[in-house]
């Protein structure tokens, strides 16, 4: 079958969303499907300019390809699935969030202007129409799909797809915590070193890079814990293995997240997972007392899931074996049969 | 943003009016609304939206007409059929010409013969008899930046008058149920029409089913509430039928407190119109918010009902044995009217609830007031890249840009 996975892209970032896609592509491609990677830049300000980029997609034609028939698309996040096709998958990453839940936060684009409601509006409008069209609708996790449902009554399938592909393991317990999310606000990672500051002789290793790194360096130097909190960057996938297999729990607990691949890439490392009761997307796979903690979005409450973590290893380490036997469930093999059924 | 927003409201006895009472302090919860002071024709200071709502009676609807004519806006049509509207605001100000006008620019040379006709009292008044031949929505389409519809039925129409402006469509909000003392009233069971008694309501069907149905279920009682329209001769029809006090209970109009205890004492509501002026039953509404199922004609909004609410009568040869089966059925299985009512609760719940009809509200009062300045955007950037290519403007591909362009709704 000839499958042609749409992704908008962002020039010079790159995050889950590209992960998913590009194994996307080789999952399809290794199990026989001519398949291939189709993206457009994307740039969504300012004003209108979010919705004459989206209407690139619309200007596609992918019914065939050098004379030979694209049997089906599959977009997956905003604007790519504005792309025609009939027989178009979408299988959802995400909407365009400041249009929806995220207007009127500070993580919102659209100001109170006559102008800017309405663009938001006709975003709304793209939405129904495109994903009405869909043939199949599947969302990566349960929160995408209530989103969806939420905001155009469109039902979607759920589908959860694999993290990346790392070298998984478990090498035991070496006592500190890890976050290896983007260093971006949405993601929290300011809860967590305040938590360590009220948990003496916490270390934390904070994986990766992002724009809110220079802000966490100066709260962790702030707060007296720089000798504690390591901030690592961007690791390659051999090192983030590493550090996977030598935590002793991850943190994960983005602001309504979509999905989440960093429970998974935790539980495949036989990792318990600490989230808040708002991180969205992680509460599919994140069950307190199960498969990690799951506690509110404050300092204390997060200082003290960590300690009990510190103080209780052998439930810690129970926590990471139920997420891993969770985690094991997600395949590739599983997540493309349902696609393509 | 700030919306002035003109409607009939209470005290006015109009369901229109009941609708605003009933959605404005909603709406006020999320934008900056003005109700405008009857009779007032300018729009306020400073507002970025005109909303307008328009229905088929002049005496509620004449000086919003007059308004809209002033300031064009976002138009709520509740009927598609606005001939007696327009009757009132022509010849009902002594204005003939305007009527002429009406008639003409909506059927032609034949209308303005049939208009001088109705003026000359030569014909019977085309409002009274064949009004949904000759609808004249044509002078509110034609001001409307854009429409809020009720119903697919008056999407069709207005789409199908050769309206191009945006439509949305939104739901008639459920009402409030104030938990109601149900009245006192016998009957097994006990079936209720409410709304004027008239022959557009198909009272001679529902009162000749009914007598069909009471010789199987001696124990029916129909309950009748509403005003009798003038020429319609209730009482006669009654006692031709043989229907009594045993059989009937009859009460005029009724206020809000008594409307919703007699509502609430029925096991089955009747909700029947032929011809239908592509109106909402604010009636029927409150039977789906009290859990009541329905029977309805298979007509213009009321056909959309689901069916797992109401039982649709198809007007026409078959309208009354349909209507006695209907009753019938209802009448014998409690399941089947428990089911309906549970589903009808449930319909009023969601796709009528309150919070969510004034959502949409909301997102139509966006997109209708910046909506223009953000197609004009678009056509802008998209038109230029394309002329920056070499595309010409009556070319294929500006053509299929086009089309691609309507499809998602973009551009206007």
């Amino acid at each position: 079958m000839r499958i042609a996975v749409c992704r908008p892209q962002v020039p010079f970032a790159r995050g889950g969303a590209e992960i998913f896609t590009d194994e996307l592509v080789d999952e399809l491609r290794a199990r026989g499907h001519d398949a291939d990677l189709v993206t457009i830049p994307f740039k969504w300000y300012p004003g209108a300019r979010v919705l004459t980029q989206a209407f690139l997609w619309r200007l596609l034609d992918l019914s065939e390809s050098d004379g030979r028939r694209v049997d089906m698309v599959v977009p997956t996040k905003f604007p790519s699935y504005l792309v025609r096709h009939e027989e178009k998958r979408v299988w959802l990453v995400h909407q365009f969030r400041q249009a929806y839940e995220l207007d009127g936060t500070p993580l919102g684009q659209f100001s109170d202007t006559l102008e800017d409601r309405a663009v938001r509006r006709q975003v709304q409008e793209l939405d129904r129409v495109s994903l009405g069209e869909a043939t199949r609708l599947f969302a990566t996790s349960q929160n995408v799909a209530g989103r969806l449902e939420r905001s155009t009554g469109l039902h979607a399938e759920v589908l959860p797809h694999p993290p990346q592909q790392l070298d998984y393991r478990n090498d035991g317990d070496g006592g500190y915590v890890l976050s290896a999310s983007r260093l971006d606000r949405a993601k929290r990672i300011d809860l967590l070193l305040e938590a360590a500051s009220l948990e003496p002789g916490l270390e934390l290793v904070i994986a990766s890079d992002g724009p809110d790194r220079e802000r966490l360096e100066g709260i962790a130097r702030d707060r007296g814990i720089a000798d504690r909190v390591r901030f690592a960057g961007r690791v390659s996938p051999d090192e983030l293995a590493g550090l996977y297999a030598g935590c002793l729990a991850t943190y994960y607990a983005p602001v309504d997240e979509d999905f989440g691949m960093g429970p998974y890439e935790s539980f495949l490392s036989e990792k318990p997972v600490v989230t808040a009761t708002d991180a969205g997307g992680p509460l599919d796979v994140v069950h307190d007392r199960r498969t990690g903690l799951v506690v509110e979005p404050d300092p204390p409450a997060l200082a003290g899931a960590l300690r009990w973590l510190r103080e209780h290893r052998d439930e810690a380490a129970s926590y990471g074996r139920a997420g891993k036997a969770l985690a094991a469930e997600v395949t590739w093999d599983h997540a493309i049969a349902r696609l393509l059924s | 943003m700030k919306v002035a927003y003109f409607s009939p409201m209470p005290p006015e006895q109009s369901g229109i009016a009941d609708y605003s009472a009933l959605l404005v302090p909603a709406l006020r919860s999320r934008v900056e609304l003005e109700v405008v002071r009857r009779g007032r024709t300018r729009a306020p200071k400073g507002v970025d939206l005109c909303v307008y709502h328009i229905g088929n009676n002049p005496g509620a609807h004449g000086w919003i007409v007059d308004a809209l004519r002033r300031t064009p806006g976002l138009v709520v049509l509740h009927d598609f059929v606005l001939h007696h509207l327009v009757a009132g605001i022509t010849i009902g100000r002594r204005d003939g010409h305007g009527y002429l006008d009406a008639m003409e620019r909506e059927a032609g040379v034949v209308g303005r013969l049939l208009a001088h006709g109705v003026l000359d009292k030569r014909i019977p008044p085309l409002w009274e008899n064949r009004p949904e031949d000759f609808p004249l929505a044509g002078e509110i389409l034609s001001r409307a930046s854009g429409l809020i519809v009720h119903s697919q039925y008056v999407m069709q129409r207005a789409r199908a008058a050769g309206y191009v402006g945006p439509i949305w469509r939104i739901p008639h909000p459920a009402f409030h149920v104030p938990e109601p003392m149900p009245a006192g009233l016998e009957g097994a069971p006990l079936v209720g029409a409410f709304g004027n008694v008239n022959m557009s309501k198909r009272v001679p069907q529902l009162l000749e089913a009914f007598s069909a149905l009471r010789r199987s279920h001696p124990g029916a009682r129909l309950l009748l509430v509403g005003a009798v329209s003038p020429g319609f001769d209730l009482d006669r029809r009654l006692q031709r039928l043989g229907l009594g006090d045993e059989g009937m209970h009859r009460e005029g109009w009724v206020d809000e407190a008594r409307l919703w205890s007699l509502m609430a004492a029925c096991d089955i509501h009747v909700n029947l119109r032929s011809p239908t002026m592509g109106e909402t039953s604010g009636t029927t509404i409150r039977a789906l918010s009290l859990g009541k199922p329905l029977v309805v004609s298979d007509a213009g909004w009321f056909g959309e009902l689901p069916d797992g609410v109401a039982l649709k009568v198809p007007v026409g040869a078959d309208e009354r044995p349909t209507l006695v089966a209907a009753l019938e059925l209802l009448a014998t299985r409690a399941d089947v009217r428990e089911a309906m009512g549970a589903a009808a609760r449930q319909l009023a719940q969601a796709d009528h609830g309150l919070d969510r009809v004034a959502d949409r509200y909301l997102a139509a009062f966006e997109h209708a007031a910046g909506g223009p300045a953000v197609d004009d955007t678009v056509l802008r950037e998209v038109s230029e890249a394309a002329a920056g290519v070499g595309v010409a403007p009556d070319s294929d591909e500006a053509r299929e840009i086009a089309r691609r362009l309507a499809e998602v709704d973009l551009g206007g």
